[in-house]
């Protein structure tokens, strides 16, 4: 019976040793990420619904800023574009699990993003902005005035970032949208989005009409998104310098009426 | 707008439902096949058995399916599951069907051990084999003890599939939540989420009506 156990554990930590010797192996020769891709011949594009850059028209195409340049892009690279619906959260271990091949979302290039990812060039100026109940936005305009509120932001974005760089108090949340059903709800004070999600998501027309934005907290870029070590972030950084200069990046904007805020690349 | 909610709904509840059946189907009979595993005399296999209860019923499902999903992909050079929809509802059922096996597996053999051994024993003087003995004594006295404890376990099993949410498997809590960003043109729509509950709540209601009735049928000793 002893022996029987001890041949277990000799047995779990070989497997163990093995897992952790053939994960090196891939560290090392991670190299041709476009290979990879090319070999396959698709394009897995991870994204979540964040109108105007990935959503879904009528017919249930995905359309947008970043669904048009990332189709474009595998098209350059000879391969089918495929788009898939992530959780945010788990963008990193998708990348690293090679269930996608691109984060490619209106993704806010902050130290943590650009830590954990082969980023892009910035492409797309954004900014954080404060959401708070619009009968009380007037008392809210500068960043003095925020001290006392309550903020709910998403957990690890860049609006938890200024938050923690103005020293508010504030509680990490699943989303952005979660963020703003907290303000609505009056579970938390204020919250802390993305300028683009605030201008879609507040106002007239939505379900929250009583929200608003104020103050704009810090100005960002967004980037793309590639497995740590990826070739295919200097191909892609060629391909917007290359887009850019023939006008193409501008009028793919245009269209979705964004192009004032487009990076020279 | 009403429409567009519930057709997106409806597609999703579809994920959910088809998660919910192969997941019965799968986790039925291998439960079955564990449980024999962990009252065999083959100790080995026994062991086995028993720590893989241990393990699966000892960790949360939801970082089950974390694992399963991204860990092959991160030791290998490639993933192994297909990309697209599909490849996260392959994830998705195998989790679910190992997880329920193992739960399975314990309420037949609670099943099984509660028939008297006495039974067993009478059968034997008889001259009736072991497989005689396990269809016409022991299971029948089984499957009637363990409809009650089963019941509660498929319920749980309904609502559990919302946790595929987690690896983007789109069942009716991820249709529901989409629409507080934007999903079919609406933005912000709260409502959506809150009502994906009435879909639980109808099919745990049919369920809750088919179980009873089955504990019923089954009620020929008491």
């Amino acid at each position: 019976m002893k022996k029987m156990i001890s041949l277990a554990l000799a047995l779990t930590l070989g497997l163990s040793l093995t897992a952790c010797g053939s994960k090196n192996a891939e560290n090392t020769e991670s190299a041709s990420d476009l290979a990879y891709v090319q070999d396959k011949g698709t394009l897995v594009v991870g994204i979540t619904e964040f109108e105007p850059m990935d959503y879904q028209d009528a017919d249930g195409n995905w359309v947008g800023f970043d669904a048009d340049m990332a189709s474009l892009f595998a098209e350059s690279l000879g391969v089918e574009v495929q788009f898939q619906l992530i959780d945010w959260d788990s963008k990193v271990m998708e990348l690293d699990g090679k269930t996608i091949d691109v984060v490619w979302n209106g993704m806010t290039l902050t130290e943590d993003v650009k830590e954990a990812m082969e980023c892009s060039n910035p492409y797309f100026n954004n900014a954080q902005v404060v959401i708070v109940k619009a009968d009380q936005a007037e008392k809210y305009q500068t960043t003095d005035s925020l001290k006392e509120l309550n903020f709910s932001v998403e957990n690890g974005s860049a609006g938890m970032e200024q938050a923690d760089a103005y020293s508010l108090s504030y509680t990490p949340v699943l989303d952005q949208a979660t963020a703003l059903l907290e303000v609505s709800s009056g579970t938390a004070d204020a919250a802390i989005i993305d300028y683009l999600m605030a201008v879609a998501s507040t106002g007239e027309g939505t379900s929250y009409e009583n929200l608003t934005y104020t103050v704009s907290l810090a100005d960002e870029q967004y980037g793309v998104g590639f497995r740590k070590g990826s070739d295919l972030a200097a191909k892609l950084n060629e391909f917007f310098a290359e887009k850019y200069a023939d006008g193409t990046m501008k009028q793919v904007a245009d269209k979705y009426g964004i192009a004032e805020k487009l990076v020279e690349q | 707008m009403f429409l567009t909610v519930i057709g997106a709904l409806n597609e999703g509840f579809l994920q959910t439902l088809k998660l919910f059946f192969v997941t019965l189907l799968g986790a039925l009979p291998l439960g079955l096949v564990i449980c024999w595993g962990s009252m065999t005399r083959f100790y080995p296999l026994r062991w086995l058995c028993r720590f893989v209860v241990w393990v699966i019923r000892g960790t949360p499902l939801m970082l089950q399916l974390y694992i399963i999903f991204f860990i092959p992909g991160i030791v290998m050079d490639q993933s192994p599951w297909p990309a697209g929809e599909s490849g996260r509802f392959l994830a998705c059922a195998v989790a679910f069907i190992l997880n329920y096996a193992c739960y399975f597996s314990e309420i037949y053999r609670g099943g099984i051990q509660g028939v008297p051994r006495g039974q067993q024993e009478a059968g034997q003087v008889l001259g009736m084999t072991k497989v005689q003995i396990f269809v016409h004594v022991t299971l029948l006295q089984m499957i009637k003890r363990i409809v009650p404890p089963m019941s509660n376990e498929i319920i749980t099993l309904v609502k559990d599939t919302s946790l595929s949410r987690i690896i983007s498997l789109q069942e009716v809590i991820w249709a529901g939540q989409a629409f507080l960003k934007t999903s079919h043109g609406y933005s912000g729509l709260l409502w959506p989420l809150f009502f994906t509950g009435v879909y639980y709540l109808v099919f745990n209601g049919l369920v809750t009506l088919l179980l009873g009735r089955l504990e019923k049928k089954l009620d020929y000793f008491s």
